[in-house]
């Protein structure tokens, strides 16, 4: 699943990013790799999102999003 | 360069706080004016420590020592060919983990680095612990310094800790990557020697050779493809994240012990569905601050004035200065310039404000809220913060696009930028909704702001429509924490404001004050009793046919409208000016005008002023932002094309809105 797919309130767990190759390393700089936990605070209905990751707030448009392969964590 | 002579530099993530310990340390000495988090320009400052004598630059926040966008390329050119000396890495001691990656970086570069620790405040709120002998320790060794910028505390300390540390020199390497890649850092480090023998920070280079860097592949060209056939960045990110995460769980403690506060706001602030109405809440209250309590500050200045213009007077009659003389300095000069500063008190309002959303970390929430609304205009939510400090001056606000990560995505967002109203717009919805809407003047003034909104939207969205496949769903930025804004870091923002608006009205509209009182009051046969014979009539006649569609067929508005291309508040000197009205933000003054006016067009009513109000809105920016957008855009033809667009399009929503509006009325 794509993060663009989750829902607000849970954990997930990054297993690729597919998108743009400035727009990957710029999230990579940020600390979005592989295995790292998000964690999604809010969502909109078209699907830029507020995210967690590593203490940061993050605000992810749709198409960014859409990018994120995720698996969702198990509480 | 003599010893006692420091270059430092303060290098750290986007609002880490870097700009308040810079106004802190540099304090009165500061050179040049900044936006809280939206520094755009490497910005020099001095300070002294002991018998060292040190030059501060404060750099654009950046993320990553990478050269992906216009800010990154600032700060690494500037660290990189300016003869830094020390680099002060100012860290958001609340966000280590993040801010670490940049700190793993600039040690990379061979250069003495010292950390400051911001935000400790924050941290101990919120019941976390940092080790602060262990940190240093696994970051080789450098200084690491506990710092509060808000608080002035640690600052000395720092800059021993930048003197001492300058003195002793840079330490060894302190992040080892993995086998592989070690192997080829050694190799290319070899190779570089070779080919660069003068060269420093070999390391450093051969790291971002490994990482096909484009501007050190440019730089320093060297035959990589032995050693490595392919990109490492990707594995190098994230040894660099391991070693960070190792380092994060040995140094801190009791980490999110306490939810932060933010997160609660942001229940509220960046709802999916409450986020944009709570924003147009709070610009409509910026709004009616600024034009309500302003209005009612500004009977103290307008006193004054009355007063200075009538001193000013009877000293000139008392000196038996000619006639020409006293009528330049009291109907071209006070009443151009002095009519200009009444106003003050109104763009005190209006920037304080701003700054207080700035520095609290508001801001960049506006960037997401917008997102969906801006995405339809096919901008991304990053494209409404440069749009928003168009509120306060389209000059930085168009120096703001750079943020922006595609150059089409610039041009757009600069293209639409001038429609927001600037703080020199003010004083003429401030003055016509006045005279011309009694009691609904702040909303006239207001519907300004929200109707520039709405045509940079619209414009946005047909640029859009000629452009397809772009693709503006790609919003990424960061939230800060959300902090009481710091008094300083205001104070000093909104003098410099209020000190380019003086500056302002002493060089540009003193200067068209007196262009303006000549031009009205010489003619073909020397100076003239009746400004209808002046040069100023001769050109505004020419401009009545066209404007009476309009509702503004009259030669002094075509005068006015001239001359505020110089500056958009000289629409208002113009008047002043014109009619010979010593502060045409009086009551008497805002009664002759209206006179005046009414002598030339007996109907001109409150259409008429909204028409006008309207052409204000959209016609040409001024010189200055005209000459913004030919440097930022590097483009004449774009310039050219932007400036012909905003002139006709004033012209035709003016006057359909007043060929629509005489239908109805």
């Amino acid at each position: 699943m794509t993060l663009y797919e989750g829902t607000a309130g849970r954990d997930y767990e990054i297993s690729g990013i597919y998108v743009e190759n400035n727009i990957t390393r710029r999230l990579e700089a940020l600390g979005l790799n592989d295995k790292t936990v998000i964690h999604m605070m809010t969502k909109k209905k078209h699907g830029a999102m507020i995210i967690k990751v590593r203490g940061t707030r993050l605000a992810l448009g749709r198409h960014i999003a859409k990018s994120i392969e995720v698996k969702e964590c198990k509480a | 360069m003599s010893e006692r002579e420091i270059r430092v530099a303060f290098v750290g993530n986007p609002n880490c706080g870097k700009t308040t310990l810079f106004n802190a340390i540099t304090g009165s000495r500061l050179k040049v004016a900044n936006w809280p988090g939206v520094t755009v320009e490497k910005i020099s400052g001095e300070a002294v420590y002991k018998d060292y004598h040190l030059t501060i630059v404060d750099t654009p926040g950046i993320y990553a020592l990478t050269c992906y966008t216009i800010e990154e390329k600032i700060t690494r050119k500037c660290i990189m060919d300016d003869d830094i000396d020390v680099i002060i890495n100012v860290v958001d001691a609340s966000n280590l983990e993040r801010n670490l990656y940049l700190t793993l970086q600039l040690l990379e570069l061979g250069k003495p680095v010292v950390l400051a620790l911001n935000m400790m405040d924050i941290v101990r709120d919120r019941g976390m612990e940092i080790d602060l002998h262990r940190l240093p320790e696994l970051l080789g060794d450098i200084p690491v310094v506990p710092v509060s910028a808000a608080k002035n505390e640690g600052l000395d300390i720092l800059l021993h800790a930048a003197v001492h540390h300058h003195l002793e020199g840079p330490t060894g390497h302190v992040l080892n990557y993995s086998e592989e890649i070690e192997e080829k850092i050694a190799k290319l480090e070899v190779i570089m020697e070779a080919r660069y023998p003068e060269h420093s920070g070999r390391r450093w280079h051969a790291i971002k050779l490994l990482e096909w860097d484009e501007d050190v592949r440019e730089d320093h060209p060297v035959n990589i493809l032995n050693v490595a056939d392919r990109n490492y960045e990707k594995e190098i990110i994230r040894q660099k994240y391991k070693y960070i995460d190792e380092v994060v769980e040995e140094v801190l403690f009791h980490k999110q012990e306490k939810a932060a506060m933010t997160d609660r706001v942001d229940r509220i602030l960046t709802h999916p569905f409450w986020g944009v109405p709570v924003f147009l809440c709070i610009i409509a209250l910026v709004f009616i601050l600024t034009f309500a309590v302003g209005d009612s500050l500004k009977a103290v200045f307008e006193v004054l004035l009355d007063e200075f213009s009538a001193m000013v007077h009877d000293g000139l009659l008392a000196m038996h200065t000619s006639d020409w003389m006293i009528s330049l300095v009291c109907d071209g000069i006070i009443a151009g310039v002095g009519g200009i500063l009444t106003f003050i008190p109104n763009i005190l309002i209006l920037f304080l404000a701003l700054a207080i959303l700035e520095d609290s970390g508001y801001m960049a929430r506006v960037a997401y809220v917008m997102d969906g609304i801006m995405g339809k205009a096919g901008l991304s939510g990053k494209a409404f913060l440069p749009m928003i400090l168009g509120f306060g001056c389209t000059v930085p606000a168009l120096m703001a696009t750079r943020a922006l990560e595609t150059e089409k995505d610039r041009r757009k967002t600069m293209f639409v930028t001038p429609f927001m109203s600037c703080s020199a717009r003010l004083p003429i919805y401030v003055l016509f909704a006045d005279i011309f809407f009694g009691k609904a003047a702040p909303v006239a003034c207001f519907s300004m702001y929200v109707i520039g909104l709405i045509v940079a939207i619209l414009i946005a969205r047909m640029i859009n429509l000629f452009d397809k496949g772009t693709n503006n769903e790609s919003l990424l930025i960061e939230l800060p924490e959300y902090k009481k804004p710091n008094a300083k870091t205001i104070r000093i923002y909104v003098w410099n404001k209020i000190s380019d608006y003086l500056t302002k009205a002493g060089t540009t509209i003193f200067i068209a004050s007196i262009i303006i009182w000549f031009v009205l009051n010489f003619g073909m046969g020397g100076m003239v009793e009746n400004p209808a014979d002046s040069f100023g009539a001769i050109i505004g006649r020419f401009m009545v046919p066209v404007l009476e569609p309009a509702g503004l067929g009259m030669w002094q508005i075509g005068v006015a409208l001239i001359s505020g291309i110089s500056a958009k508040e000289v629409v208002v000197s113009s008047f002043a000016v014109l009619f010979g009205i010593t502060n045409a933000n009086s009551p008497e003054g805002m009664s002759l005008i209206l006179a005046n006016i009414r002598s030339s067009i007996p109907g001109f009513g409150s259409l008429n002023a909204f028409c006008l109000m309207l052409f204000c809105l959209l016609y040409v920016p001024c010189a200055a932002t005209i000459g913004t957008i030919k440097k930022e855009s590097g483009s004449v033809k774009f310039t050219l094309k932007m400036v012909m667009f905003q002139l006709l399009l004033a012209y035709a929503v003016s006057v359909l809105v007043f060929q629509l509006g005489s239908l109805l009325l």
